[in-house]
């Protein structure tokens, strides 16, 4: 079968390219279920109804990526939300980690959507149509899920010395698993040789974008290093919990059609 | 208060509660559509996207602290509710009329009105 992933010739940049692509739909489906574990326990029913409308978005738009990835493929956008074992999802550690308090939340989705709005620009701006125009499109609403994240953490930062220390806190337990984020395998070689997206050192970017949001915030930039494993399939005990939750419903009854 | 009696008061509202006013398309007015709180006009807004205007079209939000709205009375109601018959006042046509303007007006916006 033929997708719309077709058109790069050399199969391993094909295939580099697809575990790009596979990686950033993980990201979104597994840090979309995260935020859904808010509904019904966010602080107040504004930011609550806000939160669990981001992780839609997030679940829509890791649909809309696994739908490209299955074209190529033959296979079910569900097979691929669901039906993988651990080892073969792609996602960074960051996005599997348990909630851990609202500040907690809001620090990794402030942290997660730079990277995010970074990736889907650097789609945008290459030549794989439509996958490209489908990230030009996610763009607008990403904006918001940033502008929602940075809301909340100028006010906790700025409302009290106890709300700054837990949101600095917070970024410090973040910091190995967000740069993690940036884990790089063989297929980065690959894709970056090929010339498929555009040339750039994605973690600079971010901390270029990050580093002044922090320190608006008067919080300190940590220093730690990057704890890595997810790109390559190993995740942690609490993606094992994650992921028997998710696919609770589904293999209860793997053929049932909705 | 005038000598006329009480018919004007300001809205009772907690401080952290604003109203949400939503336009729909691009010349419509804004309309009220609920209320959420926040502790601020941004977060009034932040929130009020996600409440108010996730799933039917808008394009533009208003936010006001409702304890800024100055209303009429509930004793007032009767002023509004004519003595004598004054159907001739109907603005019926007037409604006709922004309706063909609309239309027309859609017509010749086509591309902005997106």
């Amino acid at each position: 079968m033929t997708g719309p992933l077709e058109a790069i010739a050399d199969p391993d940049v094909h295939a580099a390219f697809r575990e790009w692509l596979l990686r950033a739909a993980d990201d979104e489906l597994v840090i979309g279920h995260r935020h859904s574990e808010w509904t019904g326990f966010g602080p107040d029913i504004e930011s609550d109804v806000a939160l669990s409308s981001i992780a839609q978005d997030e679940i829509g738009h890791a649909r809309a990526m696994y739908a490209h990835l299955v074209a190529d493929a033959d296979r079910d956008t569900d097979h691929l939300a669901f039906s993988r074992p651990a080892s073969e999802y792609r996602h960074g550690i960051f996005v599997e980690r348990e909630n851990a308090g609202w500040e907690w939340s809001i620090a990794r989705l402030a942290l997660y959507e730079r990277y995010d709005a970074l990736r889907l620009r650097a789609l945008g701006a290459s030549n794989q149509e439509p996958v490209a125009g489908l990230a030009r499109a996610l763009l607008r609403e990403e904006r918001y899920h940033a502008l929602f994240a940075d809301t909340w953490l100028v006010r906790m930062c700025g409302g009290s010395p106890e709300g700054h220390a837990r949101v600095q806190a917070a970024i410090d337990a973040a910091w190995p698993d967000a740069l993690g984020l940036f884990e790089r395998t063989d297929a980065d070689e690959r894709l970056l040789t090929s010339g498929v997206l555009p040339a750039g050192d994605p973690r600079k970017s971010w901390e270029a974008a990050v580093r002044p949001l922090l320190e608006s915030c008067g919080l300190t930039v940590p220093s730690a290093s990057a704890r890595e494993g997810g790109r390559r399939g190993t995740h942690t005990p609490e993606f094992e919990r994650l992921l028997a939750q998710m696919t609770e419903v589904r293999r209860s009854d793997p053929e049932a059609r909705w | 208060m005038t000598a006329a009696g009480s018919w004007e008061r300001r809205l009772d509202a907690p401080r952290d509660v604003w109203a949400v006013f939503l336009q729909s398309r691009t010349r419509d007015p804004h309309i009220h559509v609920g209320d959420v709180h926040a502790p601020d006009a941004e977060m009034a807004l932040v929130v009020a996207k996600e409440n108010y205007a996730r799933r039917d079209p808008c394009v533009s939000l208003w936010v006001v602290r409702a304890g800024e709205i100055h209303a009429t009375t509930a004793d007032a109601a009767e002023m509004f509710d004519p003595a004598l018959d004054k159907s001739y006042r109907f603005g019926g046509s007037y409604r006709k009329q922004q309706q063909v303007y609309r239309s027309a007006w859609r017509l010749s916006h086509r591309d902005e009105d997106q």
